[in-house]
Formats: C-alpha cells, structure tokens, sequence
C-alpha cells in the first residue's frame, strides 16, 4: 500500500517487479475485451487476434503472438497506484506510446521518475516520466504521466 | 460521413456514438484482474472505482456501435494511449462515451488515424475521461514506430 504522506522529489525514481509477458498474459487482456463489452458475468471469447494466436499473428507478417500495448499502460499505471495512492485513478494524466514489439516470455519492468513537483491549492502535482523496459533494459513503451496528490 | 461498415472506412469528422452503458462491478474487477491491478479501489465493494484505461475499451464499444462490419481486411496497430482524468469513474454508473475522427493522414506509407474519446456520467453530463487514441490502419507487417494490434 502507498504512504500518500511521503512526498518526493524531482529525479527520484520507481521500478516495479519484472514481470515475464507469458500468453496466459497475453490472453487475459485478449478475454477481457469481450467480457467488459458483453456483461455476461462470464468469461467471453473473441476472434483470433495476434495476441492470442500465432497462426493469425503470423499472417499479419509477425513472427509470432505479441502483446498489446495497453497491458504494458496498465503495468505503469499500477506502479503508480504503488506508489502515489489511488490519488492515480482519480485525476491526472497518463500518456504512453508503444516503440518495440513485446514477445512472449519478454521481461518486463515499469520505470517512473519524477521530472517535476509543484505545489498549490494543499495539493502536489508530479509530472512524471514513465517507461517499461524489456530483459535487454531497451524500452518498449514510453511516455508521460501527471499525478495529483493532496498533501 | 464514413461509418456504418470497417473501421478502415473512418476518416475525420466522422462521430461515433453517442453509446450509454452501465459500468458494472464484474466488468470492473475482471479488467482489473485481466491486467493485474489488485488496488483495494477496483476490487471493493465500497467506493469501488474503474481503472481509467478502460476508457480504451470505449473505443471498441464505439467501433462496434458505428462500424458494424469490423475491423477490415488488416490487423490494426495501437501506437498511442493519452487519457485525461477529470473525476473517477464509479462502479454501477451509467455512462455514456462519445467518439470523434479528429484527423487521418498518411505518414511513410501508413494510415494514422486520431480518436478523441470522451467518458461522461449519463445522468449530469459531468466529464469523467478524455481520451486520444492513436492507430495505424491498414498493417501489413513489423514496423519500427507500431507494433501492437487490435487495440
């Protein structure tokens, strides 16, 4: 759980845990689409998409299943919620952009530091810089994020 | 006006929706499950609240709605997540979530197609999410700047 207390300071880093990008994760997000959509109370299943079938990935000119960016977005945005609260998903802003593929069995890790720190109002706003780095430490998605934390 | 039959047919100006869902809290905790964020927030019955990165599951709720006959001929790759967070989204809200083509051009050979996405409560009208979204359509391959498809 975070310390919401705690304040931090420009170039002040967080990592999360590396997190290996199985297709098990792959499919989870993959199921999840037609889940939310269709509100059964069931687990749903779509079409083949390249990130659940090699087959269909392959013939999109893909060496094989890769993983959708937004699992990599989510993955920032739960170090942020570690770290700042869940302050992180009620205000602020998160930007990412997707600049190498994710494998499977990539691993992962979200990186977040703080580039700035402005106080007003009995509230701080970060703007942080944010990124997710493979096993070979080259990001594959990188981006920005603003978070309101009240003091 | 484009809509009405493949996402590759969506060209700027073009309006999706108005679309008016409830949020339920199974939808909820699935996503969060899908993408591992295990915060009290999303998965408690008190206060419950949405992880704002479904609003990109709104705009597949918005392909679906205006563009009935899928994707088209090629995968389509997201390049790019930028959400606004105005107010937290609450568990058993009815929503309503409104599309927007702001701008489609061709950059190297590919199809950049820019959707601004706006999350609303049903009832006040209040903004919860704003969204821009980013995909190239018509993928045919790995490619440096995208690599990640139907998201």
């Amino acid at each position: 759980m975070a310390d919401t207390t705690k304040s931090f300071e420009p170039g002040q880093e967080f990592t999360s845990r590396m997190r290996m990008m199985t297709r098990e994760r792959m499919r989870w997000y993959v199921d999840a689409q037609p889940t939310v959509a269709l509100d059964t109370g069931r687990i749903e299943r779509q079409e083949p998409t390249i990130h659940d079938d090699d087959d269909y990935a392959r013939s999109q000119g893909l060496p094989g299943i890769i993983a959708d960016g937004m699992v990599s977005t989510n993955w920032i945005m739960g170090l942020l919620i570690d770290t700042f609260g869940d302050h992180v998903a009620r205000g602020g802003s998160l930007r990412t952009r997707y600049i190498k593929p994710v494998y499977e069995d990539d691993k992962l890790t979200s990186h977040a530091r703080v580039t700035s720190a402005e106080k007003a109002d009995g509230k701080t706003a970060y703007k942080l810089e944010v990124w997710c780095s493979n096993g070979n430490g080259d990001p594959v998605t990188v981006g920005e994020a603003t978070v309101v934390v009240p003091n | 006006m484009t809509t009405g039959r493949y996402v590759s047919d969506l060209d700027e100006g073009d309006v999706l929706g108005p679309v008016e869902y409830t949020i339920s809290r199974f939808v909820i905790r699935e996503y969060a499950h899908a993408v591992e964020l295990h915060e009290d927030c999303f998965q408690h019955k008190n206060g419950q609240i949405a992880p704002p990165t479904m609003v990109h599951l709104d705009k597949l709720r918005l392909y679906k709605h205006a563009c009935p006959a899928g994707t088209g001929p090629h995968a389509r790759v997201h390049v790019e997540y930028d959400a606004t967070i105005h107010a937290p989204v609450p568990a058993e809200a009815r929503l309503k979530i409104e599309g927007r083509v702001s701008s489609r051009y061709l950059k190297r050979g590919r199809d950049y197609v820019h959707m601004e996405i706006e999350m609303r409560l049903a009832e006040t009208n209040a903004l919860l999410v704003s969204y821009r979204d980013t995909v190239i359509l018509s993928y045919k391959g790995e490619e440096k700047e995208g690599n990640r498809a139907n998201g």
